[in-house]
């Protein structure tokens, strides 16, 4: 698989002149189980910028949340570097980096209230008292806890469990903040909410998050750049715009939103598209970014969204093709259609209810599916 | 010093053998048990006055055993090993009556007993026993003025009559053996080490001389103590008076607080006189000879030049026995002197039957080999068969005469030893 | 039909338990009380008489032996905390898959009788055994050193027999802290020895607090160290009161120093309870 660096042109990224807040290269962290290796993370490089808002993204046992506590030092990579601020603490245990982490079930401390849980950081540092009392305080109204300070954690929901997590670590105003899906406890509303908090307090407080999840629409709501990972590996290192609309990997194609997978063998190739053989009166035409030769089998996806119903043969420069309905599902302020084509192949259509709520098409009916070439990608 | 990698085999003898449980062995064992029977019973109790004229006994023996039958089985409690574990004796005695018996180890202390008993006995029920092996002791004294056990009837008796030694009968505290007759007896005397001791102590004066400070072992027993207090004053402990009791009571606390004694022991002195512990030690006689039988050990024990007291394990029938003819019979069985011979061929107390000596000398002359050494040292052994000038200054127990003389006797001496 | 059996659940859950404390434990206590107030003696039976003068007898008697009791107690308690958290601290932390094997191994000499653990202490700290004889042949102790029949001994052998009970709550307690606090902690800048003195031992509390009330009590009362391992002037309270009920047979006695002894536990229990905000570890314990 392909590694992907931060390239040029990726939305976020770290300017060049300026010392990147975090950097993994070439990290690899071994495990010994049961008496055989295992490589949690094979080879991870990444670099991120001070300020941004970044997500390790990929279903659990990925690699992410090894390559997090590596970050802040609860693991030590078998091989690689870990820079914070261009220095390099491969070694250095956490109690010494400075980077402050939110844990996945917060690990509040029991048998402290929530004033002593937050300024638990700033008094191992020696922070004068008057300044505990001050900076607490603040934190305390950022996450919006005021009044509550003498609660325990266990006498508190999950989502003040919650702030008191953020905010003790925030408090002790952090190079960069570590959150291992902090959302993950939460239902769904108030994930929602605490999604657009979390974004708030980071603005506010200008600090680089590093944002570890599973859940693909956390990470393209929040992060400014996401890594999609998997096996161990980076997929994809790009902002949510470009990782949802142009997928590098049938992995992260797969993984991300809804897509339509196709194949086909190239019957014309012109420079940047190619031509795929599908239906006899079928034409889909595709943008290549890597040179491909007429015979070799070529793997596009296209997302349901940008896919056009019709029962008669569109007009125009369109990718199309003919297939019948197979399932028409009413999901409100859209409509879900899957089509199965001739090859075999199913392409789920999402169509907006824009004028009407009636369909355009029955379950029986042949139909034609279209989208602009532009919007669908060739995979490596 | 003993090899690390293999215990101790007095050590290992000392947890799996006769010491735990003879006489006042393991306190610990059973406390709640019969504390708590008692509590939950309530304790209730009344005297009986004891027959005082012979006419008077007779008349009650006959009342008793009037109409009682041989009914063919006998159930027996004992001591643990006190005994040969095969039983010959029991066997015999079947082979011979037709009477079968049942022998339970089951007597661990005399305290413990006469608590679990005791309920029992006063609610007028079976305590499952025919015939039990009681020490002389203030139990046995209450069981006596309780009127829990049987009087004998003589007459049933003629091996006692006949063969038991003239000492071991009309003891003070049984005058007539109107309940009870004589198991074993035994002396309490000082054991010593001689790998620590060069010179033999011939009084008991060496259990207060500061140069074994630490190094001498005392009894927890009150009445041991106070006996061995008592002696050291010139004092006869089965005649002395509550005056003479406070006086042992001070030689006592001075041994104590000058650190002499090391310990109150239970039975459980004989291991650390073994291995150095201690000393020097009040002992019990066959505790000393068994140990030096089966561990090779070369203790000694004396009875020193003051005198010594000699105490007494008795038979009994208890009250409710359901076989009293069938015990009486296998009491006096004892009595015939091959018996009484091989019962001290094993025990190493001292026989009733004096008889026993010549026979266990024959058996000697007989055998061969380690077992003829073995026979020859009982026979000859004055711990087993005490010559006349050895007897001349024993004594035996003062026997307390009620609950108030002997809560004072106790108040006088259980806090030397629970110090 | 089933409301009622709902309603009846608990109690039919609480019935055997019940029972057996009510015949075992209430009924006893009860009539101890009783015997306490009475007077007699075994030959002419024992009569109720609000007989508090086993009270005033006991404690004059034996309060040298009730203080002894406690400062035995409270020493092989302070003892256990010191040997016995680094324990369970290893083998909750440090025991990885192993954990339940150092368990066992941990409690496999409670599996012999108490007594004969006791008496092997015997045969180990002998004057001339497998301990001190090699090191007084070297000259390194003086040949009239002992450890039996020392306070210490009697000391040592409850701290050992008690062990256990003092080990397995702490154990319990450090288990179940969540390693990520811990983490939380050193990701808070503190090193390993704060995080212990902040975060673990805090933690570890209710399980102390347990393991002080399940050693510090039965050790308090203990009589089979002191008359096994013990000289002169160590006799505990537990003897006392053995020996009040079967050699004495002076049951009043022996009921009324029971008694008092379980009123000066319960109310140190209190005492300590309270001193340590039960309530609040108490919460900590039950998360």
């Amino acid at each position: 698989m392909t590694e992907i660096q931060a390239g040029a042109g990726v939305a976020g990224e770290a300017t060049p002149d300026q010392v990147p807040a975090i950097e993994l290269d070439e990290v690899v962290k071994e495990y010994v189980s049961h008496g055989e290796v295992v490589q949690a993370v094979k080879g991870v490089s990444m670099t991120i910028g001070e300020g941004e808002f970044f997500s390790l993204l990929g279903p659990s046992g990925c690699g992410k949340t090894t390559s997090m506590r590596m970050i802040a030092g609860f693991e030590e990579p078998t091989k690689g570097v870990v820079r914070l601020h261009g220095q390099d603490v491969t070694n250095v245990p956490p109690n010494k980096r400075d980077v402050n982490m939110v844990f996945q079930s917060y690990a509040l401390f029991p048998h402290m209230n929530v004033w002593d849980n937050v300024a638990f950081g700033l008094k191992r540092k020696k922070v004068p008292d008057g300044e505990v009392r001050r900076r607490v305080g603040e934190m305390l109204e950022i996450v919006d806890l005021v009044g509550r300070e003498k609660r325990r954690p266990r006498e508190m929901s999950g989502g003040q469990q919650q702030r008191v997590a953020l905010a003790r670590a925030l408090v002790n105003r952090p190079r960069a903040l570590l959150l291992d899906e902090p959302l993950g406890a939460l239902d769904l509303k108030l994930r929602q909410h605490m999604q657009i908090e979390l974004k708030r307090i980071q603005r506010e407080v200008g600090i680089t998050f590093v944002y570890v999840t599973h859940d693909q629409s956390e990470a393209l709501t929040m992060s400014d750049r996401i890594a999609v990972m998997n096996d161990g590996l980076v997929e994809q290192l790009a902002g949510p715009r470009e990782i949802y609309e142009r997928p590098a990997t049938k992995f992260v194609a797969g993984f991300i939103g809804t897509s339509n997978l196709l194949s086909g063998v190239a019957r014309a190739v012109n420079g940047s598209s190619a031509v795929l053989a599908l239906g006899p009166e079928d034409r889909v035409i595709v943008p290549i970014k890597e040179a491909v030769a007429e015979g070799d089998t070529v793997e596009l996806t296209v997302r349901p969204e940008k896919i056009m119903i019709s029962t008669e043969r569109p007009e125009g420069d369109l990718s199309m093709v003919e297939g019948t309905v197979s399932e028409v599902v009413y999901l409100g302020t859209y409509n879900s259609y899957a089509v199965a084509l001739a090859g075999g192949a199913e392409i789920t259509v999402f169509q907006q209810n824009v004028h009407d709520s009636t369909t355009t098409a029955e379950r029986g009916d042949t139909v034609w599916l279209s989208w602009q070439p532009q919007h669908s990608y060739a995979l490596q | 010093m003993s090899n690390p990698s293999t215990p101790d085999p007095s050590f290992l003898r000392g947890l799996t053998q006769r010491r735990l449980g003879r006489r006042d062995a393991f306190r610990v064992a059973g406390f709640s048990a019969a504390g708590l029977a008692l509590a939950a019973c309530g304790v209730k109790g009344k005297g009986v006055a004891r027959p005082t004229t012979s006419a008077q006994a007779q008349s009650e023996v006959e009342k008793y055993w009037a109409g009682k039958v041989k009914n063919g089985h006998v159930d027996f409690a004992n001591w643990p090993l006190y005994m040969d574990p095969d039983h010959p004796e029991l066997k015999k005695f079947t082979e011979q009556t037709g009477i079968t018996v049942t022998y339970k180890e089951v007597i661990q202390e005399t305290t413990s007993w006469f608590a679990k008993i005791q309920p029992q006995l006063a609610a007028g029920q079976s305590i499952d026993y025919d015939l039990m092996v009681v020490t002389n002791s203030i139990q046995l004294t209450q069981l006596i003025k309780l009127g829990y056990l049987v009087p004998l009837d003589h007459e049933k008796l003629p091996n006692f009559t006949k063969n038991v030694g003239e000492r071991y009968k009309n003891e003070s505290f049984d005058p007539g053996n109107v309940f009870t007759v004589p198991y074993a007896s035994g002396m309490t005397g000082i054991a010593y080490n001689p790998k620590y001791i060069d010179t033999p102590p011939t009084s008991y004066a060496a259990l207060w001389d500061p140069k074994y400070k630490g190094k001498v072992g005392m009894m927890s027993d009150s009445q041991e103590i106070a006996n061995f207090g008592m002696f050291m004053l010139g004092i006869d402990p089965e005649k002395s008076t509550p005056a003479d009791w406070e006086k042992a009571a001070e030689k006592l606390r001075q041994q104590r607080d000058s650190g002499i004694v090391r310990k109150y022991y239970d039975q459980s002195y004989i291991d650390p006189l073994a291995k150095g512990d201690i000393w020097l030690c009040q002992a019990w006689s066959g505790d000393v000879f068994q140990k030096n039988l089966s561990d090779g050990t070369d203790l000694k024990f004396v009875i020193p030049d003051e005198g010594a007291t000699i105490w007494t394990d008795n038979f009994m029938i208890p009250k409710t026995a359901a076989n009293p003819v069938d015990a009486i019979t296998l009491i006096d069985f004892f009595y015939e002197p091959t018996i009484a011979a091989s019962m001290a061929e094993y025990i190493n107390y001292v026989p009733p039957v004096p008889a026993a000596q010549e026979i266990i000398r024959a058996d000697a002359a007989k055998a061969t080999g380690q077992d003829k050494k073995t026979l020859e040292m009982i026979a000859d052994s004055p711990l087993v068969f005490p010559s006349p000038e050895v007897y001349a200054k024993l004594r035996t127990y003062r026997t307390l005469a009620d609950a108030t003389e002997q809560k004072k006797f106790e108040g006088i001496f259980q806090p030397i030893t629970t110090s | 039909m089933s409301r009622v059996r709902a309603a009846l659940t608990p109690y039919a859950l609480i019935f055997p338990g019940g029972v057996w404390l009510a015949i075992f434990f209430v009924v006893p206590t009860v009539v101890m009380l009783s015997l306490s107030l009475q007077s007699g003696n075994v030959a002419d039976g024992f009569v109720f008489t609000w007989n508090w003068q086993s009270y005033v007898d006991g404690l004059t008697n034996y309060h040298d032996q009730i203080i002894r009791s406690l400062a035995y107690g409270l020493a092989a308690t302070l003892i256990q905390i010191v040997i016995g958290f680094p324990v369970a601290y290893w083998i909750a932390f440090k025991g990885g898959r192993h954990k339940s094997v150092y368990l066992f191994l941990l409690l496999l000499p409670f599996l012999v009788s108490f007594v004969l653990r006791t008496i092997s202490w015997q045969f180990l700290l002998s004057d001339n055994g497998m301990l001190l004889g090699p090191l007084k042949d070297l000259g390194l102790l003086p040949h009239d050193f002992r450890v039996l029949a020392t306070p210490y001994a009697v000391i040592g052998g409850l701290a050992y027999n008690f062990l256990p009970f003092m080990v397995l709550p702490m154990y319990v307690a450090l288990e179940r802290i969540d390693p990520r606090v811990l983490e939380a902690a050193n990701d808070l800048y503190a090193n390993k020895f704060q995080t212990f003195i902040r975060v673990v031992f805090p933690l570890s509390l209710p399980g102390v607090f347990a393991g002080v009330l399940m050693t510090f009590v039965p050790a308090t009362s203990d009589y089979v160290n002191a008359s096994v391992l013990g000289g002169t002037n160590t006799t505990m309270i537990g003897n006392v009161i053995q020996n009040q009920y079967l050699v004495t047979q002076d049951y009043p006695t022996a009921s009324a120093l029971s008694f008092t002894l379980m009123a000066l536990l319960l109310i140190g229990i209190f005492a300590y309870a309270k001193a340590l905000g039960t309530e609040d570890v108490l919460e900590v314990a039950a998360r």
